[in-house]
């Protein structure tokens, strides 16, 4: 199902720039952010994971979730937000693999802003 | 301008919405956790007017903030408003029974946010007008009460309570009543004081003021004036007295025994000073007398005239009487007739008595000898 879903959504982005009058430069910032602690958000549910805590990675799942769909980065934020509520349920069945997958499109989603040269 | 804590864990949030209030004129402060936002509230106090709060956040969650927000007495009036994404519609019932105002759905549409934030922050400003007129209030009942207090040491107590009454007004604008009005005043003090040291003169009338005051509050007289050595009293206003004939007789003569007793040893200092009083009862009208910026609660009728006059023909330890006056005690005081006088501005003359005591079987028997004796 992630598969289907656009590591960037460029409708998502275009809406956002409109939001804020059309301010690049704040989208930049903005984006810039993003990067900086999406990595941060990403290690914390692969460290729960790895010492077992399965309600340690709620938190940060749910994090990545809304910030990477306020910044159109709708893979990462579906992969998020079904590691929430599968971590949320106690659900452990997939969720390494899910977190693996949040890893892989977290490192698509920096290439792609980086190639549209989102963050400045 | 209004400022907004915006407490969210993520600073791609906190960046946009700090963005979308700057753009309807609001400034943020950011907190990273509910921590964090408790001690921002604490240092920015009174300058937060409205709370942007995330659910999910470590150290201390949204739950956690809300509830230390609302069972503060100095935070619980600020608005709260739940940030919460679509899927959390649970938590956000939670959150609205705790007592948040709103709640903004992620992710953000600046319309809505605008919207959420202008209504919590009229609330607030209606809270805060609110309490601004509470507080209003209570300094203002607070300055009643404090000038009643200072108005009873000026006015009778009678008129002091009256004047705080719910029917003061009603009163205060004037009625007629049959009353009794009593004037006294000190016979020689013209020469007393022109011939004895101020001091002296202000201590003999320190002195007697103190002792007539005393019994007028006694028996319940409303003093309604005193101008040096003069005063009068009258009864039965504005507290209904049946007996306020005899109240009045009464106290004249408590009076007339007291000033015996000044008497006496105002004379070992060489003052030689009589006291004479003039009653009279009769219909009177009652009620606000005077100016703006100086008002006395008086009475005004014939009767205040001729206990006027009486009190001025009275020879020292007189107490001389109308005719209505003297029909209302005759029972209790044993009196003696002054014959008819001619008061000045009433064209028939006035059968007059003078009180010479109580009678035997009225307590507290008080003779005009008794008093002298005193002398």
């Amino acid at each position: 199902m992630t598969d289907e879903t656009p590591i960037l959504d460029d409708a998502i982005i275009a809406e956002l720039r409109e939001s804020v009058g059309g301010d690049d430069g704040f989208v930049a910032e903005l984006a810039a952010a993003y990067l900086a602690e999406g990595p941060d958000h990403v290690r914390a549910m692969e460290e729960a994971m790895a010492r077992g805590d399965v309600a340690g990675v709620v938190r940060p799942a749910h994090t990545l979730k809304s910030s990477s769909a306020a910044l159109g980065a709708m893979r990462v934020s579906v992969i998020s937000r079904a590691i929430e509520h599968a971590a949320r349920e106690g659900r452990t069945e997939g969720l390494e693999t899910a977190v693996a997958e949040a890893r892989t499109a977290w490192e698509q989603t920096v290439a792609a802003m980086n190639e549209r040269k989102l963050a400045g | 301008m209004s400022v907004a804590l915006v407490v969210d864990d993520s600073s791609v949030n906190r960046m946009l919405l700090a963005r979308h209030l700057a753009s309807i004129g609001i400034d943020s402060k950011e907190a990273v956790d509910g921590r964090s936002a408790l001690d921002a509230l604490k240092t920015y106090g009174d300058e937060v007017a409205v709370v942007l709060l995330d659910v999910m956040m470590p150290e201390m969650d949204g739950y956690e903030t809300l509830a230390a927000i609302k069972s503060d007495e100095a935070l619980r009036h600020l608005p709260v408003i739940m940030i919460s994404s679509v899927d959390e519609l649970d938590s956000v019932a939670r959150c609205l029974e705790m007592g948040a105002a709103d709640y903004l759905p992620k992710p953000f549409n600046p319309v809505i946010l605008a919207a959420r934030v202008r209504a919590s922050l009229a609330d607030k400003r209606l809270h805060d007008v609110e309490v601004a007129h509470a507080e209003a209030q209570a300094m203002l009942l607070e300055t009643i009460e404090r000038q009643k207090a200072e108005l009873s040491r000026f006015l009778s107590p009678q008129v002091a309570a009256l004047v705080s009454s719910p029917e003061g007004e009603q009163l205060l604008a004037g009625h007629r009543r049959e009353a009794t009005a009593v004037f006294c005043d000190l016979r020689g003090f013209t020469a007393f004081s022109d011939s004895a040291e101020p001091e002296e003169v202000l201590g003999v009338l320190r002195e007697y003021h103190a002792a007539m005051g005393e019994l007028i509050v006694e028996h319940g007289g409303t003093l309604e004036h005193f101008a040096g050595d003069g005063m009068m009293v009258f009864f039965n206003d504005p507290v209904p007295q049946p007996d306020h004939v005899e109240r009045a007789v009464r106290m004249a003569l408590a009076m007339r025994k007291r000033f015996a007793t000044l008497a006496m040893r105002w004379s070992k200092l060489g003052f030689e000073l009589g006291f004479g009083i003039g009653m009279a009862t009769g219909y009177a009208t009652l009620g606000r007398i005077g100016f703006e910026g100086r008002y006395d609660y008086g009475m005004v009728g014939a009767a205040v005239i001729v206990a006027s006059r009486l009190s001025s023909m009275a020879e020292a330890n007189q107490i001389l009487l109308n005719p209505r006056a003297h029909a209302a005690v005759e029972d209790i005081v044993a009196v003696e007739p002054v014959g008819e006088l001619q008061l000045k501005g009433f064209s028939r003359p006035i059968p007059t008595v003078n009180v010479v005591g109580l009678r035997a079987g009225n307590a507290g028997v008080e003779t005009a000898a008794a008093v002298l004796s005193h002398g």
